[in-house]
């Protein structure tokens, strides 16, 4: 476990290293770091500054990101299943081609976030803000928009049949 | 305390397996499906299962009961005497559950099956198909409803913030994201 005296080159050295996977890391701040390709998963990282960082193509599954701020940030290809991104700020992130599949998002600040490409299968989006966000050509077969706003967001070319009860789509591209 | 997740082959039913490092002994959390996978990370661990607790009587949540109940002798513990043509110690709302040095509390969470239950470690509740990543399990009448949303209420939202909710399908939360976010809540 990540103690208090750890300062962050050796944390992104031990997380570079494969060696925090499962690890109940924290709130710790990250922003801005090169993470790409790193293995964190089932990694506790509730709370976690992370703005700007980089986690494309990381093994974030089964991951808590919750209340995390990711804004900004590149998880692109990241694989994202099962993670726990509920309450996190994704704004203006990019998770092209990510992996969400069976991720929670509930509640979730995704506010001119970028999914396109991105497998959403089972996922749940339930009152997260999807504003201008750009989910195209992603797959959402029986992801859970409940209540979301999707307002203004570009769903051209996405796949898959979603539930999108009482959910916000004024201006939505489809 | 251990918490390890499995996706199962039936209706995307989720088991999870908790156990004591100290003790190495293990309690299932629900048997949809009985998975060579669980086995396999009981053995490489070094756990013991003993116990298999079942949230709810239903298929994709029981399947794989009695071949876990012959395989590992386990004990079943569920709000019913009987579960899947298994014999269970029937347990309810405030009963406690040994797994080593870890300690369960029993929580009843009734609505989407009148006997459904809870059980809560600390940092950890395992709700079946009571709650839901934003959403919360079907039920046949107005009344289970409101029973179900009113038992979430007083015993999960009650729970630390911090507390992770694992559930019967689809991905974990925590108590602090479904009690502001949850669109059956708020």
């Amino acid at each position: 476990m990540s103690g208090p005296a750890e300062n962050r080159e050796a944390l992104l050295d031990r997380i570079r290293a494969g060696a925090c996977a499962g690890e109940r890391l924290g709130a710790v701040d990250l922003s801005g770091c090169d993470l790409s390709g790193v293995n964190l998963r089932d990694a506790r990282l509730s709370g976690a500054v992370l703005k700007g960082a980089n986690l494309s193509g990381a093994d974030l599954r089964g991951a808590f990101f919750d209340g995390a701020d990711l804004r900004e940030a590149d998880l692109s290809n990241a694989d994202l299943e099962f993670a726990v991104l509920g309450a996190a700020d994704l704004s203006g992130a990019d998770l092209s081609g990510a992996n969400l599949q069976r991720a929670n998002l509930v509640g979730t600040k995704a506010h001119g976030a970028r999914f396109d490409g991105a497998r959403m299968y089972y996922s749940r989006p339930g009152n997260a803000d999807f504003r201008n966000a750009s989910l195209r050509g992603s797959d959402i077969q029986r992801a859970i928009f409940r209540r979301a706003n999707l307002s203004g967001a570009d769903l051209r070319d996405a796949t898959g049949e979603a539930n999108f009860e009482n959910a916000s789509m004024e201006g939505i591209l489809r | 305390m251990i918490v390890r997740h499995f996706l199962l082959d039936v209706h995307e039913a989720n088991s999870f397996v908790v156990a004591c490092e100290e003790t190495r002994e293990a309690l299932l959390v629900d048997a949809g499906a009985f998975d060579t996978d669980v086995e396999a990370f009981l053995r490489g661990e070094g756990l013991r299962l003993v116990k298999v607790f079942i949230t709810h009587d239903h298929f994709d949540h029981t399947g794989g009961l009695a071949e876990y109940v012959s395989r590992f002798d386990a004990e079943v513990l569920c709000g019913l005497a009987q579960v899947a043509g298994c014999k269970a110690t029937r347990v309810k709302h405030g009963d406690h559950v040994e797994v080593g040095r870890l300690q369960g509390t029993v929580l009843e969470t009734p609505g989407h099956t009148p006997e459904g239950l809870s059980l809560a470690f600390p940092g950890h509740v395992f709700t079946g198909d009571a709650l839901f990543a934003g959403s919360v399990g079907g039920t046949s009448s107005e009344r289970d409803r409101l029973r179900q949303l009113d038992a979430i209420r007083k015993h999960i939202f009650t729970l630390p913030p911090q507390t992770e909710i694992h559930v019967g399908h689809g991905p974990s939360s925590t108590v602090a994201i479904e009690s502001r976010f949850n669109p059956f809540f708020v």
